[in-house]
């Protein structure tokens, strides 16, 4: 077997502290995606159940994108009419937009930290997909 | 949980309490996002992910993925039962087979897979001492996983099994890396997969509340449980889950629901 030194001679983002912090970065971003996502969802569901009662929702939403999803919710929010439903919206754009967010990150890393433009190319073609994707219709 | 066990249980659950099983396909994607994400959060902070894999092989599931749920939106559901069936069956007869191989790096490394620059190390805790590696195949490797995309938006499960085994089989990553490699990649595909469900309006929000936290709560369970049982018990206990749910998905897809 031969040594790893055989197989990659320059790499850049061997540099070994730039990559931890980058790691630290990219966990706390599912992390607290997931956290808030879920806390959002929890006090959906608590706040049902003392307005009503019971804890389920009975509405569906009507086919739309995230991009339409997330800025219906935006306007509902800055009209003041905080409701349970729109918790549970936000928390459900939050989910999805986790690792979308996770995405950016690796890119701007492997841009402006990494200089790999090869990676550079990959994930920007991920990036491209999900962003098509969240604007499907 | 184990790298399955989230999808491949809530869709066969939620379509025996009467849900209609492309709901049921649409709601397990949208919770796969969280389960893979809350996982791959801890396994990247303990820097055993690999992100170049991830990233490189994330390109082809993601368009397998969106594809795998169109299918998904035309298709009537007796074949989607099947299909989940035969999944379910695959994955079965992998932990039948697989299990305890040892792992060993491999000797050479092709030259596509060096230019990908798919090698790493990471330090493993139980072994104490730090592992070098160096993937390979990636030309046979990228169009498996673009396969294993399609699975995953058309039956809304992770393919977590799948994916696994073309880290470990073709591309020769050591078996930690590529199950939390896998993680990562699951979370974008996931989210590839519930973007298409969303726009056809199959994501009924008043449910996927109460299953996603369902969800997260028995993943919790799930790890709590899982580190007490030893392997043999836990491979037995999802060996015989999953030939029970095959056989009767497959059952029901046959005699129409």
């Amino acid at each position: 077997m031969e040594g790893p030194e055989a197989a990659a001679p320059v790499e850049p983002n061997r540099e070994p502290s730039r990559q931890l912090e980058m790691d630290a970065l990219l966990s706390y971003i599912l992390l607290y995606g997931v956290v808030i996502s879920l806390a959002l969802v929890t006090i959906s569901l608590i706040w049902k159940w003392l307005a009503t009662g019971q804890v389920g929702f009975v509405y569906e939403l009507a086919g739309m994108n995230l991009y339409q999803f997330a800025t219906t919710q935006i306007r509902t929010t800055l009209a003041g009419q905080i409701r349970p439903e729109l918790l549970m919206n936000l928390g459900i754009a939050v989910l999805m937009l986790t690792p979308f967010m996770r995405v950016i990150a690796s890119l701007v890393f492997f841009a402006a930290v990494s200089k790999n433009w090869k990676y550079v190319l990959f994930t920007s073609f991920v990036l491209v997909v999900l962003t098509y994707s969240l604007f499907l219709r | 949980m184990t790298g399955m066990g989230g999808g491949v249980i809530l869709i066969p659950a939620l379509t025996l309490l009467g849900m209609d099983i492309k709901h049921a396909i649409a709601l397990s994607i949208l919770s796969i996002i969280a389960t893979s994400s809350g996982s791959a959060s801890a396994y990247v902070r303990d820097h055993i992910t690999n992100l170049k894999v991830g990233m490189f092989l994330e390109m082809f599931t993601i368009v397998g993925a969106l594809a795998g749920a169109r299918i998904t939106l035309t298709s009537s559901p007796r074949p989607l039962f099947i299909a989940f069936g035969v999944v379910l069956l695959g994955s079965w007869a992998a932990l039948l087979l697989l299990g305890h191989q040892s792992w060993e790096s491999a000797a050479s490394q092709d030259s596509f897979s060096r230019w990908l620059e798919l090698e790493g190390s990471y330090s493993d805790k139980a072994l104490g001492k730090t592992i070098e590696y160096r993937g390979r195949r990636a030309y046979l490797g990228a169009p498996l996983m673009f396969g294993a995309g399609v699975i995953a938006g058309l039956l809304g499960i992770g393919a977590g099994a799948l994916k696994v085994i073309i880290h470990d089989l073709v591309m020769g990553l050591p078996p930690k890396v590529s199950t939390t490699t896998s993680n990562l990649i699951i979370g974008v595909t996931a989210l590839a997969g519930t973007s298409v469900y969303l726009a056809s309006g199959l994501i009924n929000p008043g449910l996927a509340g109460p299953v996603f936290l369902g969800v997260a709560v028995g993943a919790l369970l799930g790890t709590r449980l899982l580190v007490r049982m030893t392997n043999q018990s836990v491979r037995r206990f999802f060996l015989f889950v999953l030939i029970v749910l095959a056989v009767e998905m497959i059952v029901r897809g046959i005699r129409g629901v």
